[in-house]
């Protein structure tokens, strides 16, 4: 049997399930037999942007609380950065990172891929970066 | 590519090339209905749709869905840079 793929939800793919059901970020926020995260940073940072583009916070508050587990980052985002800078090329994105490590998944889905250094963070961390579409894709491979 | 726009149609045959697989298997694959062809008379032409996992590596559906997010990409990755640099 296929272990349950664990997968850590970058906020723009949060952000998109929210604003189209017809998307590939809401198909995967609504696949069952996966298991998503966000960390308590991505929490914050996804809800000031839903409230930022006129999402209705209950909608908001309902996918995170029946959807994703959360994942507590300890360290400071300045502390992050420094930890986890080899693996992002755009600093602010090293939190998602952190949290990937922390919840120990095996897939980081964003469609900010290119921010991250996706070979070394396979290689070091054996986390798959791939888009909504690409993981629904290997979904069905299974 | 735009697989929504594209009007090109294949053979079997050169699905078959496309794919790397018999052209046995490429009728078999359409008469299962995994690839999804017109017949017009005794042949049968597929459209690129059909083809979307080779030209995109996705499913036409995913293919759509993909592009359905990235309409609004813009304005979610804008606003999540400036609350980024505020973390």
């Amino acid at each position: 049997m296929t272990p349950t793929p664990t997968v850590f939800v970058d906020s723009d793919v949060i952000i998109s399930s929210l604003l189209s059901q017809a998307g590939a970020a809401y198909l995967l926020l609504h696949q069952k037999n996966i298991k998503l995260f966000i960390s308590n940073l991505s929490l914050r940072e996804s809800g000031m942007v839903a409230d930022k583009l006129n999402i209705p916070k209950d909608k908001f508050d309902n996918l995170v609380q029946k959807r994703v587990h959360m994942v507590k980052l300890k360290e400071t985002p300045k502390e992050l950065k420094i930890k986890y800078k080899n693996y992002v090329l755009d600093l602010n994105d090293a939190h998602i990172v952190a949290g990937s490590i922390l919840a120990k998944v095996n897939f980081l889905i964003s469609y900010n891929i290119r921010d991250f250094k996706v070979d070394k963070i396979k290689t070091d961390l054996g986390i798959i970066c791939l888009t909504p579409g690409e993981f629904l894709q290997y979904l069905r491979s299974l | 590519m735009n697989l929504t726009q594209d009007q090109r149609v294949y053979t079997p045959e050169q699905v078959a090339n496309l794919l790397q697989l018999s052209k046995k298997t490429v009728y078999d694959l359409i008469s299962r209905g995994e690839i999804i062809a017109k017949r017009v008379g005794k042949v049968y032409r597929i459209p690129t749709s059909s083809l979307s996992f080779v030209f995109t590596g996705l499913d036409f559906d995913l293919y759509q869905a993909d592009k359905e997010d990235r309409k609004q990409l813009g304005k979610i990755e804008r606003a999540l840079s400036k609350m980024r640099s505020k973390l």
